[in-house]
């Protein structure tokens, strides 16, 4: 019988159009869908690799989740939605086949629709927009796999739940309902599993589309093994995929069980009529009179009757089960998450309003949208899911108000749940002790941006779900819409204009506020409200009233419809439509350059092919910088006067002088005098680029001044994301870049190696070879200056302060400006930036221990007002740092130290001679917990302080290795300053954070993993590694014998007094020879291991028992299984025998339930297998190989194991 | 209001259905009868008089409204009621009936209120007044329905079918309302039940496949077959031989036997009893005539 039922479905389902729709769209989607997906390019991983297929496929069966549960949960529905039931139930059909027939019936279609996504897929592979370069040769099984392992099981499972709960509720709504539960339950795993080394299993386990899963899996998988290998099914997927199915299984059990073919089967219904019936007494009064009544339908009443309408429908999407059931995934999804409140380097923010509505936008966004494609589709289909169509089609009230009053109604929803959002955000800030609740910023941020938002798009389904009139297919439509206004923002169709709903409000910053961005954005959604005025008549034309669908003779009907009011309504949107579109393009594209990511790119493309040829040109370098910089806060300009002395530094005459101007078209280099004869060329002019020539050439050693002046003066507004955050109202922060450089600029070149080749180019050399002759004289990527004068003058507004480097010489005003003279009282680098903001500051001094550590040094810290917080901390870690370093490296070059606050457009921290430019973002903002917190803010400023001594005193060659000489030794020396300060399980708890940036980060690698000592500026490398890696070094060789070393290798390369005047900068090699002399020859080979090789390591702990042989005497034998790993030079990992000396540590219970460590040397392992036998004289609890993951080791949690005695 | 006036009114479905054909009627004020078998293009006729529907040829008229496209004018005298209906279920029928009011341009509170009143009072649903109607029946249900019609005092009232699936009480009352309704109104009934029209309509007219069979006042068309209608008794199997000989213009059952009525001009003999011609002679001449 059931059989029957099944070929019935089948049937059924094939002369279905939908179901060719659903099998169009997936395959469709699926041709792009890796190009989609992994928009950002995955070179070096190759685009068909097994495990981007597996994930492919898993985020499009994801994706299309609302076509299973339209194919499945429509399934048992069906005989309900068109009042079958009474047929379908009477007939003598077991209950069992029909569930089954029915089942598996969809089921086939459903598995017939996603063999779209299956071929897609792989025919994707072959389509022209692919490049066989980024290919593997095509493996039917890498398709094959993950279509039986994770596609079909998620289609089975998703399908019974889809099935069951459309069998039990009758409702579609309630299907949709269980979609969005899946999708609650992904993003519960992937908030639990975000940046954790240590996911717990059920977490990856739970996962219902097993991203996180494969991602756990893969997770520090390099690119070798992600092109070659298929994620295991074993193991952790194994019982994902098992879970789901029973999962599956169980809900298609119990709900065949619950399902019963009663056709009125709830019993409170059943109740209830039997009440009405015994109530039917006749109120006689049916001889009352019908009283005669006004009926108006001038404007008033129209008002009356859209207010009406608009609550009408308002409450019913309030009294929905299924709207309650979203809300509250929401409102629990938003409560878990903001936990993780603006998470910087693993440490918290104080809630601030707008950190809190990021938050809520980012993790509502997604709610607002379903309830958002839901309930317009709903609304838009009231009448006639119930049939009251006829009656409601024939009241005289207008297509229009009838429409107007759902949309308001859908708006009204919204509203409602933005005042919850915002109450909710209020309680939250409270409950953290934290008063300083901002109602204009969340204002802005929900009702300025979030509404807007959702009010278009609503615009866009009501338009969809008329015109398609098929509910399913409008959802559909409106999700598809979406994604491709994606689609091409991401491939660079960026225009505010033509990218939907367009208009960027920035960034929100304390000291900035919203900045200049309002009236932009303002004006950006003015433009696009008026076009989807326009779309929302074309949509009242088109609905549909009364029985007559066919688009034709809706067109004729429509035309009935335009009456004067609609059309003047369409005039006036035509006109604000035409005027903000006017006027948005006058100040976007001619005011200013409009730069598509093509012609961004071309550009840059073209400088490189026009201009690489002068990159080595011989060009003087700046030894004297003297700068009046006037800056105009609020007109967001500034100018700039003075002059730079240029000196041949070669032993070679200089003919030309290249000078290239700051590549925006709001800079205008005005006058460029030398006091020289020369002539000029404008060859390069769309470059920015001119050739001065030289009358009489600059010999060596000879100098010359060029004079300048320079404007930047910001016109109109920009579109989106073009829009300069550097010049701003409040926290002005630009460097030298903005001033005139010398010869071929670097920077200007393309980056991206795929976008190169689309060009023309040859892939680019990130960083020249360390022992590269040209690049070994090059101090800065692109430095133009040696050992310079510097001197400025800054002009700002009155209530601003205007910082840059060296000494305050003096302060004055003029009229409504404030000036301020700085000069540097000894030679810096050229690297300098400008400040300006109105600031508070704090100041203190450092005083040395002793005189022979240098002068004292005047601390200040430049801060926003309210943002007060973690200044003591800063202030801490300067003098921490400022004792560290001079005792062990060299004396501070300068009298002061000040840190500026700046907004949070960037999120960083840079050093520049005698200033730290700090972002607001981080540090300022961090709402550190000492006991549970890395004190970030103290290693931020410790790490930027380490700077003064690796960049700004010795200064690193540009090759290979420049990172770690920069950046590795600043994380060793703020480590270092941490560890005076902070106990051993804070350094152990940073370090764990780092271990994890190295290892996940070397598996996103684009090219091959370098060794520390040759890094190219891989942050995971210098960053995370090397302090890992220094921390080992410190670890094995001493503490002050690093030291040592690098004391020595300042005094010999220190840029400026350095013992060493050689003409060239330092490198690793220079740097490796230092630490190769402080190092005992037993531990010679850790430098090659550390440094100069990418070694890792498996180590574990396979057994641990131990015997008591007296009260304080205990034997402890332990098995250890050591594997040292080794990276050859083709990026493959091999292993390698093991001679090293590792740390081994024995436990015991502490003082308040903490590990206490009794025991911990180095052991020289020589063999993978070793047995050891200790003696502690305390009870052991556990113990093991390399307890504090010392050495790199992409499972640590093995290396400790608790006793069995 | 004056009346209502039809002119070769046609249309055909996309399926090549020709639903009218060419229909011409002219509609006074007062009950006015649709009769015609299921399927013979009433609800089409009515649905197109209601707005709903296009025509592919020929005009409505209501007084100075072109119906076909003045149809916001039309929907503000009309009240209408579908052959088939829904309702929210999560709703009750005064709530309903009050945001219908609304709609219907009734914008004064207390107006509206006193209007839902009287017309639960005069359907009967006032004790239900605020229950869910998705539990109501389905004679609660088409009362419901005539209740939401009369809201605005229409002067075009068009109920289609409204007496299918209601018990012979309910249908009294339903007639007792219609009947009520103001001579000033135009109220179309569609329905296949002769007897509708026969104790409500003063004027009628007959529809079958799309085309006009006859139009008139129901007493009138009795009249002009007056005296020519006969009825007999007889064997089953003796239907079809009578079908041949006679003009058998319907067969019913009486305690199971097979009667039939022929039309002829004069007395058949053979058994026929001349009767006394009622309405449903008149719908079946026409129909099987």
């Amino acid at each position: 019988m059931w059989y029957e039922i099944f070929k019935f479905e089948i049937k059924y389902r094939a002369k279905r159009p939908d179901t060719y729709i659903y099998f169009a769209i997936v395959f469709l989607f699926s041709l792009i869908a890796v190009n989609f997906i992994f928009e950002k390019g995955l070179n070096p991983v190759k685009e068909n690799a097994p495990y981007v297929i597996a994930f492919t496929m898993a985020v499009v069966t994801a994706i299309f989740t609302m076509i299973t549960s339209m194919i499945m949960g429509v399934a048992a529905l069906r005989d309900f939605d068109h009042n079958m039931e009474s047929l379908m139930f009477i007939n003598p059909i077991k209950k069992k086949d029909y569930l089954l027939g029915r089942f598996l019936g969809s089921f086939v279609v459903l598995l017939f629709i996603y063999s779209g996504l299956l071929l897609g897929i792989m025919l994707g592979e072959f389509m022209p927009w692919r490049d066989t370069d980024n290919m593997l040769t095509f493996n039917l099984w890498h398709y094959l796999q993950p279509f039986l392992y994770l596609v079909i099981p998620n289609l089975f499972c998703g399908g019974v739940i889809f099935f069951i709960s459309g069998a039990l509720s009758r409702k579609l709504i309630v299907v949709y309902t269980q979609g969005i539960i899946f999708f609650v339950l992904y993003q519960i795993t992937a908030m639990l599993t975000k940046g954790r080394i240590d996911a717990p299993f059920f977490v990856t386990a739970l996962d219902p589309f097993s991203f996180q899963t494969i991602n756990t899996i893969v997770r520090f998988w390099t690119t070798t093994e992600r092109n070659l290998t298929m994620v295991p099914m074993d193991g952790l997927l194994l019982y994902n995929r098992l879970i789901w199915v029973i999962i599956g299984i169980v809900v298609f059990i119990v709900g065949a069980y619950k399902f019963s073919f009663n056709v009125v089967r709830d019993k409170g219904s059943k109740k209830k009529s039997k009440a009405f019936k015994n109530k039917e007494k006749k109120s006689l009064q049916e001889d009352i009179e019908i009283p005669k009544v006004n009926i108006r339908h001038d404007i008033k009443a129209n008002f009356i009757q859209l207010k009406h309408h608009t609550f009408f429908y308002l409450r019913s999407i309030l009294k929905e089960g299924s709207f309650l059931a979203i809300v509250l995934c929401g409102i629990g999804i938003i409560f878990i998450n903001s936990i993780d409140l603006g998470n910087i380097f693993g440490v918290n923010s104080y809630p601030s309003t707008y950190l809190v509505i990021e938050e809520l936008q980012e993790m509502s966004m997604f709610f607002f949208l379903i309830l958002l494609v839901f309930y317009s589709g709903e609304l838009i289909w009231k009448e006639r899911d119930v049939k009251l169509n006829l009656i409601h089609d024939s009241l005289p009230i207008s297509d229009f108000i009838n429409l107007t009053g759902k949309f308001l109604g859908l708006l009204l929803m919204y509203l409602i749940l933005i005042v919850v959002l915002i109450v909710s955000g209020i309680v939250f800030q409270i409950s953290k002790g934290y008063y300083q609740v901002d109602l204009v910023n969340y204002t802005v941020g929900f009702f300025g941006e979030i509404f807007p938002f959702l009010m278009l798009f609503s615009f866009i389904s009501f338009f969809f779900q008329t015109i398609c009139n098929h509910k399913y297919i409008g959802h559909l439509m409106v999700l598809i819409f979406f994604i491709v206004t994606l689609a091409l923002l991401i491939l660079g169709f960026n225009h505010g204009l033509y990218s939907f709903g367009g208009g960027d409000l920035g960034t929100y910053s304390d000291m900035n506020g919203y900045g200049h961005f309002p009236l932009s954005y303002s004006l950006f959604k003015v433009y696009w409200i008026a076009i989807c005025m326009l779309i929302f008549i074309i949509t009242v034309v088109f609905s549909v009233r009364g029985t007559e669908t066919q688009l034709k003779k809706r067109l004729k009907l429509g035309q009935l419809r335009l009456n004067s009011s609609l059309i003047k309504l369409g005039t006036v949107a035509m006109f604000i439509f035409i005027t903000t579109g006017c006027y948005i393009f006058y100040n976007t594209n001619i005011l200013n350059t409009h730069f598509s990511t093509s012609t961004k790119e071309t550009y840059k493309a073209n400088y490189e092919k026009t201009l690489k040829r002068y990159e080595y040109l011989p060009q003087p370098k700046i030894v004297d910088v003297n700068l009046k910089v006037e800056l105009y806060p609020k007109e967001r300009n500034y100018t700039a006067e003075g002059y730079f002395i240029l000196k041949n530094k070669h032993n070679t005459n200089i003919k030309e002088i290249h000078i290239q101007k700051l590549a925006n078209d709001d800079v205008v280099l005005e006058d460029v005098y030398f006091n020289r004869g020369v002539s000029i060329s404008n060859e390069f002019e769309e470059f920015s680029y001119y050739v001065y020539t030289l009358d009489q050439p600059l010999v060596p050693g000879d100098s010359l001044k060029m004079e300048f002046k320079q404007t930047y003066t910001t016109k109109g507004f920009e579109g989106d994301n073009q829009s300069n955050t550097q010049i701003v109202y409040n926290g002005t922060f630009f460097n030298n870049d903005h001033f005139p450089t010398l010869g071929y600029n670097k920077s200007y070149e393309l980056k991206d190696n795929n976008t190169r080749r689309d060009y023309g180019l040859s892939p680019r050399i990130t960083k020249a070879k360390i022992d590269d002759p040209k690049e070994l004289m090059n101090g800065r990527s692109g430095g133009d200056g040696y050992k310079i004068n510097f001197e400025m003058v800054i002009g700002t507004e009155a209530d601003q302060t205007a910082i840059t480097s060296g000494t305050l010489k003096k302060e004055w005003i003029e009229g409504d400006r404030k000036y301020f003279h700085y000069k540097m009282d000894t030679p810096m680098i050229n690297f300098y930036a400008v400040v300006s903001a109105r600031y508070e500051v704090k100041k203190d001094q450092w005083i040395p221990k002793n005189d022979s550590l240098g002068d004292p040094v005047d601390l200040e810290i430049y801060y926003h007002k309210g943002h007060e917080y973690n200044l003591d901390r800063m202030m801490k870690s300067m003098k921490a740092s400022f004792d560290y370093f001079s005792t062990n490296f060299s004396p501070y070059q300068d009298h002061q130290m000040r840190i500026m606050e700046f907004p949070r457009y960037e999120t960083f921290a840079q050093s520049f001679p005698s200033t730290v430019p700090f972002s607001e973002a981080i540090g300022f903002m961090m709402d550190i917990d000492d006991e549970k917190d890395v004190d970030m803010t103290f290693y931020i400023t410790a790490h930027e302080l380490a700077h003064q001594w690796w960049g700004l005193q010795l200064v690193a060659a540009n090759v290979e290795g420049r990172h770690m000489i920069l950046e590795s030794l600043a994380q060793y020396s703020a480590l270092m300053v941490m560890k005076q300060v902070y106990s051993e399980e804070k350094i152990q708890q940073f370090l764990k954070g780092e271990l994890e940036r190295y290892l996940s980060g070397r598996t996103s690698e684009r090219k091959k993993e370098l060794p520390l000592a040759l890094v190219e500026g891989q942050q995971y490398i210098h960053y995370g590694k090397g302090a890992l890696n220094l921390y080992a070094f410190q670890d094995y060789i001493s503490e002050e014998k690093v030291n040592l070393a690098l004391r020595r290798f300042i005094r010999d390369w220190n840029g400026f007094n350095g013992q060493l005047q050689t003409d060239r900068y330092a490198t690793t090699a220079d740097l490796l020879g230092y630490f190769r002399e402080v190092t005992p020859d037993h531990l010679q080979y850790i430098i090659m291991d550390l440094f100069e090789t990418i070694t890792l390591y498996e180590n574990k702990t396979t057994e641990a028992r131990y015997t008591t042989i007296s009260k304080d005497q205990y034997r402890v034998n332990l098995t250890l299984d050591a594997v040292k790993y080794r990276i050859d030079s083709l990026g493959v990992e091999k292993s390698i025998s093991i001679n090293d000396w590792v740390d081994i540590g024995i436990y015991a219970d502490g003082k308040n339930g903490k590990d206490k460590l009794i025991y911990l040397k180095k052991h020289k392992i020589t063999n993978q297998i070793t047995q050891l036998e200790l003696t502690v004289n305390q009870k052991p609890t556990k113990a093991g190989i390399d307890p504090k993951y010392k050495l790199i080791d992409r499972k640590t949690k093995n290396n400790v194991l608790s006793f069995s005695e | 209001m004056n009346s209502l006036n039809i002119t070769n009114l046609s249309k055909t479905y996309a399926n090549g259905v020709k639903a009218l054909n060419n229909v011409s009627l002219e509609i006074p004020t007062g009950m006015f009868g649709l009769l015609g078998p299921n399927g013979a293009g009433k609800s089409t006729l009515m649905r197109t008089i209601a707005t709903l529907q296009e025509a592919d040829e020929g005009t409505i008229t209501l007084g100075d409204l072109d119906v076909l496209t003045q149809k916001n004018e039309v929907r503000k005298v009309l009240g209408y009621l579908p052959q088939e209906f829904g309702l929210y279920p999560k709703v009750s029928p005064e709530l309903l009936l009050n945001h219908l009011a609304v709609l219907k341009g009734i914008t004064n509170k207390k107006e509206r209120r006193e209007m839902v009143k009287a017309l639960l009072h005069k359907t009967n649903l006032y004790d239900h007044r605020k229950k869910n109607l998705g539990g109501f029946s389905g004679g609660m249900k088409q009362r419901f329905g005539i209740a939401q019609a009369l809201l605005s005092n229409p002067k075009l009232v068009i109920v289609d079918e409204p007496t299918a699936g209601l018990d012979p009480a309910e249908r009294n009352r339903f007639y007792n309302v219609l009947s009520e309704l103001g001579e000033n109104t135009i109220v179309i009934l569609s329905t296949h039940i002769v007897d509708d029209v026969k104790e409500l309509c003063p004027n009628m007219a007959i529809i079958n496949q799309g085309e006009v069979l006859l139009k008139g006042n129901p007493t009138k068309t009795i009249e002009k077959i007056e005296g020519k209608v006969y009825q007999k008794t007889i064997k089953k199997n003796e239907l079809e031989m009578y079908k041949q000989e006679y003009k058998v213009i319907a067969e019913k059952l009486l305690q199971g036997k097979p009667v039939i009525h022929v039309l002829s001009d004069h007395n058949p003999g053979n058994d026929f009893i001349p009767i006394e011609a009622d309405l449903n002679d008149v719908y079946f001449s026409q129909i099987f005539g």
